[in-house]
């Protein structure tokens, strides 16, 4: 499958060429976005250097600095970049089901399979999005926020859903989150798509409960 | 003159203060000296570097944490109970030592993988001592994990409140808390029940 995110891309040849810069400097950008995920992966947001960054890319330092303040930036703009391609592939796959479990299912199956065909995502957006300071976990704060529709709708799907608390997908949220930076912070990263039984679990229950979970989840799992 | 432990207890006990008030990333090593007022010589006799302090700081407050629930909680209590019981002890402990709080919630996800590991770990362990005990599922079959989704759930939200700043507003959250913590294994019908009942408790 053609990843959006991670992965060969074209590159303008090397030397001489008439490219208009503004297609150079896209590709440039795009190669150091690419770079920053992988780099944050292999050692880590805190050790990672614009040096890293420009050998990894293969563009100069003077280069990055035109395109980006700072690593910082740079690491910032790679999470946005990765987030999006993320959250359009859980919307795209939760949209084309009808009811409630069925979509959160898709949407879920979604996510698992793209964390584990891309790894350092994965990594970058669980569990080392920590330690890229304040701004980057409100990044993620709000990246999660745009997946929230996928847990509320269940609120309409309860039997009274209304009366459930206010806080009811944040609380499915932190479950799931929890059941996937568990399994990448132990480097099992290609194994996530065998979570979906126990994410979709975590989903449904708040809202419809253990046994009309444990029946959903059998139904859309089998 | 501090023996040996006291030094090295002293030393942890700055660090988890040092990092919930400036945060992990931003703490070195002369922030934490300062402040337990020992000399570079004791820590790095004491610890490889801040990663292993920290990691060695971290362990303290969870047991710290984990011996309040425990002497709270009472062996002979219905789970139900010991459940609201444990919650409200955690909320109560981090509502007066916010420091603490960030630490150990907040501050663990910027200290690297063997940090975020020990705190899946701790909360795994909280969840599964107060679910522990006859009747919590009834005679259902649930997920072997659900005592990570429930502490996830938790510990999510409490995340989320310190990450705003609001430590001492945790306990307001109690009910919700439990809703959370109950709702894997009893449902929204009955841990409604007992999140309206804990509101008004």
């Amino acid at each position: 499958m053609a990843q959006a995110g991670v992965g060969d891309r074209w590159r303008p040849p090397r030397g001489r060429h008439r490219l208009p810069p503004e297609v150079v400097a896209r590709s440039q950008r795009e190669r150091l976005l690419e770079a920053a995920i992988r780099v944050v992966a292999t050692k880590g947001y805190g050790a990672m250097t614009v040096s890293d960054l420009t050998g990894e890319a293969g563009v100069s330092r003077t280069t990055f600095y035109e395109l980006f303040e700072d690593k910082e930036t740079c690491f910032l703009a790679a999470y946005d970049n990765a987030v999006d391609v993320l959250v359009r592939r859980v919307t795209r796959a939760y949209e084309a089901e009808r009811d409630w479990p069925d979509r959160a299912a898709a949407g879920l199956a979604a996510l698992l399979e793209t964390l584990a065909d891309e790894p350092a995502l994965a990594r970058l957006s669980l569990v080392d999005v920590g330690n890229a300071g304040p701004a980057a976990q409100r990044r993620y704060r709000a990246a999660i926020q745009r997946l929230t529709p996928l847990f509320e709708e269940g609120r309409d799907f309860a039997p009274r859903g209304r009366n459930l608390p206010a806080n009811t997908s944040r609380m499915a949220i932190g479950a799931v989150t929890g059941l996937l930076a568990d399994e990448l912070v132990a480097g099992r990263a290609e194994q996530l798509p065998g979570l979906l039984s126990d994410v979709l679990f975590a989903t449904l229950v708040p809202y419809i409960g253990p046994d009309a979970a444990a029946r959903e989840v059998d139904r859309l799992t089998r | 003159m501090a023996g040996s432990e006291t030094r090295r207890q002293l030393i942890l006990e700055a660090m988890v203060r040092v990092v919930g008030r400036k945060g992990y990333k931003a703490t070195s090593v002369a922030d934490v000296i300062e402040e337990a007022d020992v000399s570079r010589t004791t820590f790095y006799k004491h610890f490889e570097d801040k990663q292993e302090c920290f990691l060695a700081a971290y362990d303290l407050v969870t047991e710290r944490v984990l011996d309040a629930v425990i002497a709270n909680c009472d062996a002979e209590q219905p789970w139900l109970e010991r459940m609201r019981v444990g919650l409200a002890t955690v909320v109560e402990m981090f509502a007066l030592d916010p420091e603490l709080a960030r630490t150990a919630i907040v501050e663990v996800a910027a200290a690297g993988a063997d940090a975020r590991q020990r705190h899946w770990n701790a909360v795994a362990k909280f969840t599964e001592f107060l679910a522990d005990g006859e009747g919590v599922a009834g005679d259902r079959e649930l997920p072997e994990n659900i005592a990570l989704m429930a502490a996830g759930a938790v510990s999510g939200l409490i995340f989320d409140e310190l990450l705003t700043g609001r430590a001492e507003r945790l306990p307001e959250l109690l009910p919700d808390l439990l809703f959370a913590m109950l709702v894997p294994y009893i449902g929204p019908s009955a841990a409604t029940a007992e999140m309206r009942r804990a509101a008004a408790g």
